[in-house]
């Protein structure tokens, strides 16, 4: 008998008594700016808002001036990045600008699909990243985030904020692996 | 009403004033306890070293000890939870099933029986309160600050209505003790740490008398602070109350004789 | 070794086990923040026990689901008895992608497993890229906390081990200087890119995708620079549907840090074009908890870590005094499942306090659990012979009134009349080395008792 088949016999032998599914209910909650700006600033993310008719491509120069390499898909990009780029070329991303399809005010998360990445690995790899989001497009709670986002497709990250640790003493260190900085550009 | 009085073997032999106090508290608050002189023990070292079979005999003598009473009133929130939580693996007579039942720690029998909700009475001095797992966590006495940040209980209740008694706000409200009863001998290291570190923040925050509902966790306590020949004393809150409430102007329970078989 | 030995060893450095119960102390206090702010928190936790239960309730028809959704993903499934058979599975994965190195995230199934030692024995460089993890590796330690890995050490002996292996300054103990050091060092790993590991938070039954969470980015930017991505789950990662991740993501980081959610919520579904993705699905004991009534509710464990930063014997003892791969409360009922006589002490390495089940935010009612493990170990014959023989004797005592008595009156007599020096003596006492006894008073209060009645 294979594995496969031999663990699914003993947890047949060993199923416990049938217990429902249970229902996940909404809990509501406020689905704002000022709560998804709360804490996003509380994990170490900054939210900025665009004034009408802004042009992004001024906010992200203003943001990071020194920035050389700049990969997106919203703004005029200096480095071009699509599923194919070599790892050499997205390590040297300075600043990454993409899309998020989702807020959520609970917890200052950002869905990002993988059709929002360019590569899979640019939202982490590049050192800081900046994600422009629609203030409509914000939800309450995860169980709202979830139920908009309806299937988490091939691969998607909600990302909550700057890449961060304290496995040394507790201590908070912002930019551990992935990036060292995010904004949210809200417009 | 009949109420007997369980007297948990080491109150019995080293602290014999918390049962008097326990005893005399009740007769203030017009309840007659009988001390039924065959009594020995809940059991609980014996269960929770992992011999709850050799407990078993010793639960039968409880219960046949006890069947008698309305009620079983002990200062002790531990050896109370052991019965109600752990007498489950006798044959569940009717006898057995009503001791459980009728089984109360002593303020939660004068808060939920007798319905008395303060205590007149003098005490002038700092109290800092211990709350002990069995009565907050496992009887639910207290809130416990894994749910919610309030600090309110029966015990802390009626200490507040006690005149010129201050509560010791402590940096940990609800942290355990360390004595854990067997635990305090086979990890001594790990328990006197828990013990010295819960001593400290009643040092840090003024505590001038150690109390608590559970004699068990005060003993060690206690023992802790002789050790280390601290100024401050350990009285169960049966003897603080005792000491408070001289004979009462006015009856303080509203409990009426009687009425016990509607509870 | 036992509990008791390795716990009195930690807590004789009293300095830091001062610090190592203060700064998991803090983390619970963040914990508690996080929860206070959530007014359904004790609602998601009873729905986050109610999921689980259900889908342990019909395991095996959702491991069928969840594997028949993968592979029309794209992504190879492999089954795996034991530790052992995972660990063949996981070299012949690596071989076949001709990759002689591996960046791995965290995983407690691999740490379970002891894949580490067994690839490097084979031949391959395997390397962590969790902070916490990367220092324990580069020391030769074991995690000592399911969350916090390094909990256990000072930014001294980070220092002293960066210094060491990554050539940092001697004496450099900041933090942000380290972390930017092991971002650097590990930055190289990454774009390797041959195989990436990872653990599993939670397997989704009618997608197929595996959730990894992490705050550094270390599981992403390994597994997206890799040609193979190999994912390790025990069995009891799966949840029904995608909306149950609503309940577990809004638990899991309160619970384990305080924080509102993880940096990264990952949702790894189908490799990306030209790339390999494997799922090792793993029993290694756990069907066989499934099979005890009493402690199933342990598969339920998201590993949040929650019970160790309350438990304050874990606080005090710290995580290697557990000697087992999941330390702490759940440490302690799950590796009586493992080995019993190896892990007989664990149960025992609490004072019953509850707190642990109070945290718990899947509701595992871990020390009823712990409770009912001691009763085992005691049938099964693994106390230790004075323990038990005690045990015999206590209750023969307590079951007779008479003979109660009369040993009460010695042990008070005994105490009263007996000089402290021996009363006291604390290699026949291990009560007193720490405490004294209580005085012994001369009446006791049955004694007191027959008087009263006398009297009136």
């Amino acid at each position: 008998m294979s594995s496969r088949e031999s663990i699914l016999a003993a947890v047949r032998r060993n199923r416990p008594e049938p217990a429902p599914l249970p229902p996940v209910a909404d809990f509501g909650g406020a689905a704002t700016v000022e709560q998804f700006t709360h804490w996003l600033h509380f994990i170490g993310g900054q939210v900025i808002r665009l004034a009408a008719g802004q042009p992004l491509t001024d906010a992200v120069r203003q943001l990071y001036p020194e920035a050389v390499r700049v990969a997106s898909d919203l703004i005029p990009a200096t480095v071009p990045v699509d599923q194919h780029t070599p790892t050499a070329v997205l390590e040297a991303v300075d600043v990454a600008v993409l899309r998020g399809e989702l807020g959520v005010a609970e917890n200052g998360a950002v869905w990002v699909p993988e059709a929002n990445m360019l590569h899979r690995a640019l939202p982490m790899i590049s050192q800081h990243l900046a994600l422009v989001l629609d203030h409509r497009s914000i939800v309450a709670t995860m169980h709202q985030a979830y139920a908009a986002v309806q299937h988490t497709g091939n691969y998607g990250v909600f990302i909550a904020g700057p890449s961060k640790t304290a496995d040394i003493e507790q201590s908070l260190v912002i930019g551990a692996h992935g990036a060292r900085s995010l904004v949210v550009l809200l417009r | 009403m009949k109420v007997g009085l369980f007297i948990p073997c080491y109150i019995d032999q080293f602290y014999p004033q918390v049962g008097i106090a326990t005893y005399q508290l009740l007769e203030k608050l017009g309840v007659k306890a009988d001390f039924p002189r065959q009594q020995t023990c809940c059991g609980q070292p014996m269960a929770n070293t992992g011999c709850e079979q050799d407990a078993k005999p010793v639960y039968r003598h409880f219960v046949d000890t006890f069947r008698g009473y309305d009620y079983v009133v002990a200062p002790s929130g531990s050896c109370v939870y052991h019965v109600r939580k752990h007498y489950d693996v006798v044959e569940q007579t009717a006898q057995v099933q009503h001791v459980r039942q009728a089984t109360y720690d002593l303020f939660d029998f004068i808060t939920s029986v007798l319905g008395v909700t303060e205590l007149p009475g003098r005490f002038p001095h700092q109290v800092g309160l211990h709350l002990s797992c069995h009565g907050q966590r496992g009887l639910h006495q207290a809130n416990e600050s894994e749910m919610t940040p309030v600090r309110e209980g029966q015990l802390s209740r009626l200490l507040r209505t006690v005149d010129g008694l201050t509560l010791t706000e402590l940096n940990r409200n609800d942290e355990c003790c360390g004595f854990g009863g067997t635990f305090c001998i086979t990890e001594e290291a790990v328990s006197a740490r828990m013990g010295q570190d819960r001593v400290q923040d009643h040092v840090l925050n003024g505590t001038e008398v150690l109390t608590g509902g559970d004699m068990s966790c005060l003993m060690h306590l206690e023992g802790i602070v002789r050790r280390r020949q601290l100024p401050m004393r350990v009285m169960h809150a049966a003897e603080i109350f005792n000491a408070a409430l001289q004979q009462p102007s006015k009856p303080v329970s509203t409990f009426v004789p009687g009425a016990v078989a509607a509870l | 070794m036992s509990h008791p030995l390795r716990a009195a060893a930690f807590t004789s450095d009293a300095e830091r086990t001062t610090w190592h119960d203060e700064t998991l102390w803090f983390v619970r206090q963040k914990r508690d923040k996080a929860v206070y702010g959530i007014p359904e928190f004790q609602q998601l936790r009873q729905l986050a026990s109610d999921i689980k239960e259900h889908t342990l309730s019909r395991l095996d028809e959702y491991l069928e689901q969840f594997e028949q959704n993968a592979r029309a993903n794209g992504v190879q499934v492999h089954w795996a008895a034991d530790a052992e058979e995972h660990n063949r599975i996981v070299l012949d994965l690596i071989r076949k992608a001709g990759a002689t190195s591996l960046v791995k995230s965290k995983s407690m199934l691999t740490e379970e497993c002891h894949l580490n030692p067994y690839l490097v024995n084979n031949g391959i460089a395997v390397v962590d890229t969790d902070l916490g993890e990367r220092i324990v590796q580069l020391r030769e330690e074991a995690p000592s906390h399911l969350v916090l890995p390094a909990i256990h050490l000072k930014k001294e002996d980070v220092g002293e081990t960066f210094h060491q292996h990554l050539g940092t300054p001697k004496g450099e103990k900041d933090p942000q200087a380290l972390t930017e050091a092991a971002r650097l060092h590990l930055r190289e790993k990454f774009l390797i890119g041959e195989v990436a590991i990872t653990g599993v938070n939670f397997a989704v039954a009618e997608t197929g995708a595996v959730v990894v969470c992490t705050n550094e980015g270390n599981a992403d930017l390994g597994v997206n620079l890799a040609r193979v991505h190999i994912a390790c789950m025990g069995l009891e990662k799966l949840i029904p549907r995608t909306a149950d991740l609503g309940v577990f993501t809004r638990l899991l980081a309160r619970s384990a840090t305080g924080q509102p959610v993880t940096t990264y919520t990952s949702h790894f579904a189908r490799p990306a074009a030209g790339r390999e993705m494997h799922i090792v699905i793993v029993d290694n004991g756990r069907t066989r908890q499934l099979g005890r009534p009493d402690f199933r509710a342990s598969l339920k464990c998201i590993r949040c870590g929650a019970c160790m930063n309350t438990c304050p014997v874990y606080r005090r003892s710290g995580g290697h005094s557990y000697d087992f791969t999941v330390p702490g409360p759940i440490g302690a009922i799950l590796s009586p499942n493992i080995d019993m006589r190896q892990h007989s002490s664990l149960p025992f390495a609490s004072t019953l306090c509850g707190s642990c089940t109070d945290v718990c935010p899947v509701k595992i009612d871990i020390h009823a659990q712990l409770y009912k493990w001691r009763q085992i170990i005691a049938q099964e014959g693994e106390l230790p012979a004075a323990k038990k023989l005690g045990m015999k004797l206590l209750s023969s005592v307590l079951a007779r009134p008479g003979i109660y008595r009369l040993g009460g009156k010695i042990a008070r007599e005994g105490l009263r009349f007996l000089p402290h020096g021996l009363t006291h003596a604390q290699a026949l006492n291990p009560w007193a080395k720490a405490r004294e006894l209580p005085e012994a008073p001369k009446q006791s209060f049955r004694d007191w008792y027959a008087q009263q009645a006398v009297k009136q």
